[in-house]
């Protein structure tokens, strides 16, 4: 047989966003792969060099269109530390309300694509209709079920509607026992197991090795999780388990997922009680004046003055639902940041790509990549 | 591990390549080193520091040179540690540290395309957001978005 290359993308129904998968083939055999990347570039980066603070937020959003509260959580945190400013606690708690909600929402994304490309139907239908109810409580609350805008520098915009907390419960009770149907879905389909079981191998250490992270490197029996290791926000006061598995396959990551969002829920039972009984301020009081109003005025450069504000950098990482995010974000006194610089574990997972697909077969390519979980906003930025 | 812990165990591997361990908000320490010895360097924060995963590589545009920033975790110390040299933005180059964490590859290579900086002996360095033949580097200070009074004479032309 002879070898060729075929592109898999930009526009392929595995890709799940605008990339392209390279593939050298050998018949049915992969022989080597080269992700293109790109196609999604928009220069956040960049971007936010232009912007103050706040603004900065807007784009977090877009950044991860699944997941935007995580990062918009990832730059406050750095921003926070660059600019000396801390949040209360109860804005704390409701960073953490956002992110876990995020994370189940963002697991019945990948779900419902994910089974979807193996030829089950139904499962995208249920992960669909249950990620509505969680983006409905962000709408009570934010105003968007994509793009929040939610978080502020020093805090959050504002505190839950009256409400909120019987129709989180509520929420929460109804996926609690969603769990066990998606799993006699999937782990009780044959068709499941064969196109998932031992497919798309990735060792622990060759995770290591090549800046794997999140549920990924946990299915491969590494119990690494920065919400543990490294809490953030008010993760070292709530008590939650690490999910991993040992399979190192696709199995184990779908696997490790199903017991991420069990275990969201168990985080945000917590969350929830302690939001019924601490009231509070939910934005720091003495901020600077353009960073207190909680409805900062955009690109209102006369509001802004010129200030001496104390130069600093800030790092942060956190555990987004696809793995290890870190922002750094360098102040040097001026009003807009000097340089942002993101770390997406998307664009390191996608990088080991030829690590787990060499040595398959084509028509596994849509589950591996599905087990990754791609976000192709976060990977170009 | 702290930076005193660093220098303590960098110091005598590196001798003058290592410039300074300072305090860095949430990391064991900033370490900043002789872009020369970047190799040396790597090895010694990997094996005996036991920071096995390279997480970031970035770069800074502080206009009359430039800065190349790694930041590593390690599982042992549950700790990430800073790494950074400065470039002459003459001459903005470094030796690459695929050979050391394969995960620097694509880092690299963004940091390649966006800041200029040459990542010497890395195995594949060419474009990665950006389309080939792309001749700029657009997180460079001198790469503007967009010039306000050129666009706002414009507009008054229209």
């Amino acid at each position: 047989m002879s070898e060729m290359w075929i592109n898999m993308g930009p526009q392929h129904p595995m890709t799940h966003g605008l990339w392209n998968l390279r593939v050298k083939i050998d018949g049915e055999m992969i022989l080597d792969v080269d992700p293109e990347m790109g196609y999604l570039h928009r220069g956040i980066e960049k971007i936010s060099e232009d912007r103050h603070y706040n603004e900065v937020i807007t784009l977090m959003d877009r950044c991860c269109y699944v997941a935007g509260f995580a990062w918009e959580h990832l730059y406050i945190l750095s921003a926070e530390e660059a600019l000396h400013l801390r949040p209360p606690e109860r804005a704390e708690y409701l960073r953490v309300l956002c992110d876990e909600f995020q994370r189940i929402g963002s697991h019945l994304m990948w779900y419902a694509a994910f089974v979807q490309d193996l030829g089950l139907m139904s499962p995208f239908l249920y992960g669909m209709r249950d990620r509505d109810l969680v983006l409905d409580l962000f709408q009570s609350y934010t105003g968007a079920r994509m793009t929040y805008e939610y978080m502020r520098v020093g805090g959050v915009r504002n505190d839950l509607p009256p409400g909120f907390s019987d129709q989180a419960r509520k929420v929460l009770d109804w996926l609690d026992a969603r769990f066990p149907e998606y799993d006699q879905l999937c782990l009780g389909s044959t068709i499941f197991r064969e196109r998932c079981d031992n497919l798309g191998l990735l060792k622990a250490s060759d995770c290591v090795a090549h800046g794997v992270t999140g549920p990924m490197l946990r299915s491969a029996g590494m119990k690494r999780d920065l919400r543990k290791d490294r809490p953030y926000a008010a993760y070292d006061r709530l008590d939650f388990e690490v999910a991993v598995a040992d399979g190192a396959d696709v199995t184990a990551r779908y696997l490790v997922r199903m017991e991420e969002m069990r275990q969201s829920v168990r985080i945000l039972r917590q969350v929830l009680d302690w939001l019924d009984h601490h009231p509070g301020p939910v934005l720091a009081d003495r901020l600077p004046r353009w960073l207190g109003a909680p409805y900062a005025p955009i690109g209102n450069e006369g509001y802004l003055l010129k200030r001496n504000y104390p130069k600093g950098v800030g790092f942060s990482a956190v555990e987004e639902p696809h793995g290890e995010a870190q922002a750094y974000v360098v102040n040097d006194g001026g009003e807009h940041p000097y340089r942002v610089k993101f770390r997406s574990p998307v664009f390191a997972n996608i990088s080991a790509a030829r690590q787990y697909l060499v040595g398959y077969h084509v028509a596994d390519i849509p589950p591996i990549m599905g087990s990754v979980d791609v976000c192709v906003g976060e990977v170009d930025r | 591990m702290q930076p005193d812990d660093l220098s303590r165990a960098l110091g005598p591997k590196l001798g003058d390549g290592l410039l300074s361990v300072e305090a860095f908000p949430g990391t064991a320490g900033r370490v900043r080193f002789r872009a020369e010895r970047a190799l040396d360097l790597f090895r010694a924060v990997r094996d005996d520091l036991h920071f096995g995963h390279l997480s970031m590589v970035g770069g800074i545009d502080w206009v009359d040179h430039r800065e190349v920033f790694y930041v590593a975790w390690s599982d042992e110390a549950r700790q990430y540690v800073f790494l950074s040299a400065d470039v002459p933005a003459t001459a903005p180059r470094i030796e690459s540290a695929s050979a050391v964490w394969p995960s620097a590859n694509w880092h690299e290579r963004e940091t390649w395309e966006m800041v200029g900086i040459t990542f010497e002996n890395h195995p594949d360095l060419r474009h990665l957001l950006m389309p080939d033949g792309y001749v700029f580097n657009p997180l460079l200070r001198s790469f503007k978005l967009h010039e306000p009074e050129e666009l706002e004479v414009k507009a008054r032309h229209v």
